[in-house]
């Protein structure tokens, strides 16, 4: 359940830290984005000497909530922490390694460059 | 007879992918999905090795890699890392590719492609036909993400592991020792 103003962790080495969301984007009047959503989110806090700046405007991909995501056949996943991925406007990751568990429902969802960048997938 | 067809289908996913007890739920009813019929064909990938990599020389892209993805990835058996010269040629790459699935499939009820993603960038394009994920890349996208190293290097992934826990072993008791005397000292 991300809305606006939701801190997120980075879940690769992009260079940044904390995110905050700001927008959901696909819809005009969504409240809470789940994971596979992407965002526009802005950099609260980022790694000195990194590509990436405090304070800019980026697209997220959703990887980990800790509202838990429920599959068809009863499976529940919730993970400690709201976790993104930064992409870019094509979709490419803009880090290149990409850190903890990734649920696979990313893969269907067409995230497959960052499902094979993921060390685990759930 | 489409119904029919379906259910067949799916009857034969769950009795061949028992050994991965949560799949077959989740391709059956994730409709909504853009890419389910992928996934329901898992067991019997779009398009073969063999094939890719014919296309993959016919087309001319270059360094071509093959990386059975077992150890990495239980999601696919093979990833196969392709370099094109231009993004037009990354792009053609992939047009080959789903040009020839389409070609195998041609006269088949349903036509099952694979799930194409980043086709508008033509920096790293991704087509994941089942279990087999070709990905086409430019040079400067393959130096940057250096997906070789990511699968084939296992050893690496290890070492810290090792080291850390030798880190362990030394440091504890050296501190245990040293903090010791000076607690029973007051």
């Amino acid at each position: 359940m991300i809305q606006s103003q939701t801190h997120l962790n980075v879940a690769d080495n992009s260079g940044a830290r904390e995110l905050m969301c700001i927008r959901i984007i696909g819809t005009s009047n969504r409240r809470y984005a789940h994971i596979g959503d992407v965002i526009i989110a802005v950099i609260k806090e980022a790694v000195p000497n990194s590509p990436l700046e405090r304070s800019e405007v980026i697209r997220a991909v959703i990887v980990r909530t800790s509202k838990e995501l429920k599959r068809d056949n009863g499976m529940i996943i919730r993970y400690d922490d709201n976790a993104a991925v930064v992409i870019d406007q094509e979709g490419n990751p803009k880090g290149t390694r990409i850190f903890g568990a990734i649920a696979r429902e990313l893969r269907q969802l067409n995230f497959t460059k960052i499902v094979s960048l993921a060390p685990e997938v759930l | 007879m489409l119904a029919t067809t379906l259910r067949s289908r799916s009857l034969h996913l769950s009795s061949s992918l028992l050994n991965h007890p949560w799949k077959p739920v989740l391709s059956g009813s994730g409709h909504t999905f853009s890419s389910s019929a992928v996934e329901s064909n898992s067991d019997r990938s779009i398009l073969d090795l063999n094939e890719i990599e014919k296309v993959l020389t016919d087309v001319r892209a270059d360094d071509v890699k093959v990386i059975p993805a077992k150890k990495h990835a239980e999601w696919a058996d093979y990833m196969v890392i392709a370099t094109g010269r231009s993004t037009w040629h990354v792009k053609n790459i992939a047009q080959a590719l789903i040009y020839k699935a389409k070609q195998k499939q041609k006269g088949a009820r349903r036509m099952t492609l694979p799930s194409v993603e980043g086709q508008e960038g033509g920096k790293w394009i991704v087509i994941d036909s089942g279990k087999v994920i070709v990905h086409a890349l430019d040079e400067k996208a393959r130096a940057y993400y250096n997906l070789e190293s990511l699968w084939t290097s296992d050893a690496s992934k290890e070492e810290p592991d090792q080291d850390l826990d030798k880190a362990f072993i030394k440091i504890r008791p050296k501190r245990n020792n040293s903090k010791r005397p000076a607690n029973r000292g007051a």
